[in-house]
């Protein structure tokens, strides 16, 4: 795309006027997005877009310009208005780019853009098709295809020169099921860092069959009950809380700002012994994996929490030089448009000792949680909030009735102190996450496990 | 780093959309729109007496919408090179081979809308001053607002979130049957989030500020209002489960409206995905409740002459006295329904199609205020955030279930601060049971422009211990 002359050219212009660090992000980008709506293909579309993000740091401060453009004269013109924002005395100068190494190879067989969007639109119909014969009960489906062909090259005033090309594939199924003026939705979603070939490990029909089987079977729901109460929470997707009440509090901008509540906690125990997690952005083909970061730095396996006592923390260039810590790779942006931040990637809670059938047997009384529909947490105060779609009623220790209007409600590090038992099923489950604006893909996971007391918001009192 | 004025001019922009509309000679298509977006965008976050981040664009694409046998395309590109757009267009036509025939596919016609064109209204979108606010005089607004909220109150311990963007825009849409329509706009947003803490006990609270020039920005509100929201809260405690009624503040309750308005887009009905569905001219609020949608008012920060397609934008009576009057349509959705569009076509770049969306939807205000509402409750509960709203409630069921942060009020007077509830109701009930509006109308961005005042709602679910 350019060559790398120019970017070390541009890099020295970024830092003419003194600085600490420069970086450069150079960004091709195809997408495609299919989506099916009641019974139709209703939108296919495409977008092409090549771009550059120039950053400056100096001290505390970030300075960037991005453009829709890799033209030498135009890149130049930009770096020329950023450098213009600083006069630092602290000089730096690249003399050689070396090409960063890693470890993170895959291979892609089958390109999505090359794919003819037809056979995606089979795809969805096909889908389509599974869902509604599903059940008679079902209404409606919605279900998109969407991918991406990305090129990017990250270069630094480190002096190094890093280049990924990867390719993501998504698809999602959305379905209502209405019996007696009652309404339910299913949901299932399925990616991963990889081409159409994702197809092949499993069927569009499988994905719309569960999510249709998920909406049917929570027709049945009774209302959920309110108050405190144990709670299994699912393989898979319910990693989410440990994303949203503790993977946030572990993002070290959060921990700059004394906006977490993990600050000073390095080496303590923040969570029961038998928790155990990682945040791994080099597990092949996942969602959340990449082969260098936002900042070009390769991806890496790291360890947050071991037996329950708090190793590290996630960070970027800016918040590991401030906390005087490794950089960890997960410095990430949704695009060349947009400045990096410390984020997740894959995180998880990692598997366990008990068998998931132990877990539901071991209570009398709770809910067991198993899909959400999302959530929001606060990182200074690690309150949190879940809505779940999927869940039900745990009596004497085996499952009872689905229940609908259902939320999950407390504090982060109160939760993870009491999470029981974790079970040997780990599973992982794709997403994305939204921070600063910014929306990323994220893949969340976790094994069945069991957390002594939560407020279940219902409408039973 | 400040974006000049004179980087766009309009009619450079149009020349391109007419260079642009040649490409498509010769092609086997029905229809075509072309829409162009520029923009040149300021950002500026200051923590701790200094800048946090500084950044600048200059960006602009193009998306192309093509129908061939009813068929729809999209296409995008942030380039404008000759041949890129030729590939762009190629790319629109291809998918439009894939996609599905309907018969109410097309761009709107001149007759289509709702609304006649309001022209005057282009005059409110941008502020002349927009370019006289120097990057410094940015940043040293933000330095004062930091500085101001920490001097309030001992307990504010920092910012967790301060920032200003501005973003000068400019819109062409220009299609096949002859519509070429511009516009200007220039916007201007704070927003700051500050952590308190007590006693080991910590809470946030935000404020913000929108204008179309940072002018009117008043750093004294805006420091008082977030430092009263984040210590508020501070030793809030968990409650136990019971009924009450519950007083939605301005922004809680437009967080509340924004789950209404996502469920009364005319696509949704028509989808059955909306628990409006069948529901014009019922009554679903008890109360003579108002709820417009107002695509022209001079003071909305969604307000424009026209929506994402080019048809013209209105005022829209959704409610009237507590009865559903319509759903809201862009021209594919009016077609289904024989109706005229609404003007609610929206869409946030021309790196999407346009879908049905609303422009300043908000609750007309009452006439009492909310202090004096307040002070006829003898047990209730006054909310200042939900958390959770986007999992928390489904537009297509109507379950509602969130969690909730505020402030007891017991005998008319506000007592202990309460966190870690949730309520839980549906939709409907939810609707049915509002029984004051207060005087406090107040706009809050969400998707576009959602406004409240202070809602009562009698005998809420709330669950704790």
């Amino acid at each position: 795309m350019i060559s790398k002359n120019t970017v070390k050219k541009i890099l020295n212009l970024l830092l003419k006027s003194g600085g600490d660090f420069a970086d450069i992000f150079i960004q091709s980008r195809i997408s495609n997005n299919l989506r099916l709506d009641d019974n139709k293909i209703e939108n296919v579309s495409s977008g092409y877009e090549i771009g550059c993000g120039l950053r400056l740091i100096y001290n505390d401060s970030t300075y960037y310009a991005f453009i829709d453009s890799i033209d030498k004269d135009r890149l130049i013109e930009s770096a020329k208005v950023v450098k213009s924002a600083i006069n630092a005395s602290k000089k730096v100068n690249i003399l050689n780019l070396e090409n960063r190494k890693t470890n993170y190879r895959t291979r892609i067989f089958n390109y999505p853009n090359l794919t003819e969007p037809e056979i995606k639109a089979g795809y969805l119909l096909a889908a389509n098709d599974a869902a509604r014969e599903t059940s008679t009960k079902i209404v409606q489906v919605t279900s998109v295809i969407n991918d991406i062909q990305e090129h990017d090259i990250i270069a630094n005033s480190e002096g190094f020169y890093s280049e990924n090309k990867s390719v993501k594939t998504f698809m999602a199924a959305n379905v209502i099921a209405m019996e007696s003026g009652e309404i339910r939705t299913g949901y299932r979603s399925y990616a991963l860092t990889r081409g159409m070939e994702i197809f092949l490990r499993k069927k569009p029909e499988d994905i719309a069959k569960e999510a249709a089987q998920i909406a049917v079977k929570m027709l049945e729901a009774v209302n959920a009950p309110a108050g405190t109460m144990p709670v299994i929470i699912g393989p898979g997707f319910g990693g989410v809380i440990f994303h949203e009440a503790c993977g946030h509090s572990l993002e070290a901008d959060a921990v700059v700002k004394d906006a977490s509540v993990f600050k000073g906690k390095i080496g303590k125990k923040i969570a029961s012994e038998c928790v155990n997690a990682i945040d791994d952005a080099s597990l092949k083909y996942h969602w959340g994996s990449y082969k260098f970061d936002g900042e070009g730095y390769p991806s890496k396996r790291n360890l947050l929490i071991e037996n329950g006592v708090l190793l590290s923390y996630l960070t970027d260039y800016k918040s590991a030089k401030k906390l005087d810590i490794d950089i960890s790779g997960n410095a990430r942006r949704q695009s060349y448009r947009d400045i990096p931040y410390p984020r997740m990637s894959n995180t998880f809670i990692d598997s366990g000792k008990e068998d998931p059938k132990d877990i539901i047997k071991s209570v009398d009384y709770g809910i067991y949680a198993k899909e959400f529909a999302g959530g929001q947490v606060d990182p200074a105060t690690g309150d949190f909030v879940f809505g779940i779609s999927e869940g039900y009623i745990v009596k004497n220790g085996t499952l009872c009735e689905p229940i609908k209007g259902a939320t999950l409600i407390g504090n982060g590090p109160e939760v993870l102190k009491k999470i029981v038992m974790v079970a040997n099923n780990l599973q992982f489950s794709p997403g994305f996450c939204g921070k600063n604006g910014q929306s990323i893909a994220n893949e969340v996971g976790q094994p069945t496990i069991l957390v002594s007391s939560i407020t279940v918001g219902g409408t039973e009192i | 780093m400040s974006g000049n004025l004179n980087l766009l001019d309009k009619n450079g922009l149009i020349k391109k959309a007419e260079k642009i509309s040649l490409l498509f000679n010769g092609r086997k298509i029905d229809e075509f729109e072309i829409y162009i977006s520029a923009s040149i965008n300021n950002e500026i976050e200051v923590y701790n007496k200094s800048v946090e981040s500084l950044s600048h664009s200059d960006t602009s694409g193009v998306g192309i919408r093509i129908f061939k046998n009813k068929k729809a395309g999209y296409a995008w590109i942030n380039s404008f090179e000759e041949n890129k757009i030729k590939d762009c267009i190629d790319k629109a036509v291809l998918n439009a081979n894939a996609a599905d025939a309907d018969e109410f596919n097309g761009i709107p016609k001149e007759n289509e809308s709702r609304y006649a064109f309001n022209e005057n209204i282009k005059n409110y979108l941008f502020s002349k001053d927009f370019h006289k606010y120097s990057v410094d005089e940015k940043i040293n607004l933000l330095k004062d607002i930091e500085e101001a909220s920490k001097k309030k109150d001992k307990r504010i311990i920092g910012v967790d979130s301060l920032s200003y963007s501005d973003t000068l825009y400019e819109t062409v849409i220009l299609n096949s049957l002859g519509l070429k329509r511009s516009l200007l706009q220039t916007s201007s947003f704070l927003f700051l989030n500050l952590i308190a803490r007590e006693n080991e006990d910590t809470s946030t609270g935000f404020s913000f500020a929108y204008g179309r020039d940072p002018g009117g920005f008043n750093l004294e509100s805006i420091a008082e209002e977030a430092v009263k929201r984040s210590t508020m809260l501070l030793g809030a405690r968990k409650i136990k489960s019971k009924s009450s009624a519950i007083i939605l503040d301005p922004i809680t309750a437009s967080q509340f409206l924004s789950v209404i308005a996502s469920a009364i887009t005319a696509d949704s009905v028509q989808k059955g995905k909306s628990l409006f569905k069948g529901k014009i001219n019922e009554k679903i609020f008890d109360i003579d409740l108002n709820i417009y949608d107002d695509g022209t008012m001079e003071n909305g920060f969604s307000s424009k002459p026209f929506d994402a397609e080019g048809a013209n934008k209105g005022k829209t009576r959704v409610f009237e006295k507590g009865i559903l009057k319509t759903y809201l349509y862009d021209c594919y959705t009016a077609r289904k329904d024989n109706e005229l569009s609404t003007g609610n076509a929206s869409r946030a770049s021309y790196r999407m199609p346009p879908s049905v969306g609303i422009s300043n939807f908000y609750i007309e205000p009452g006439k009492i205020n909310t202090d004096e509402i307040i002070s006829k409750i003898d047990d209730g509960f006054y909310i200042i955030d939900v958390i959770g709203m986007h999992s928390g409630a489904n537009p297509v069921s109507g379950d509602l279930s969130v969690g909730a942060k505020g402030i007891l009020i017991k005998n008319g007077s506000m007592s202990e601060p309460v966190k870690e509830v949730t309520i839980a109701t549906d939709i409907l009930n939810f609707c049915k049971k509002i029984e004051h509006v207060g005087n406090d109308l107040r706009f809050f961005p969400s998707g576009g422009f959602v406004g409240s005042p202070s809602i009562v709602i009698r005998d809420i679910a709330i669950s704790g211990n």
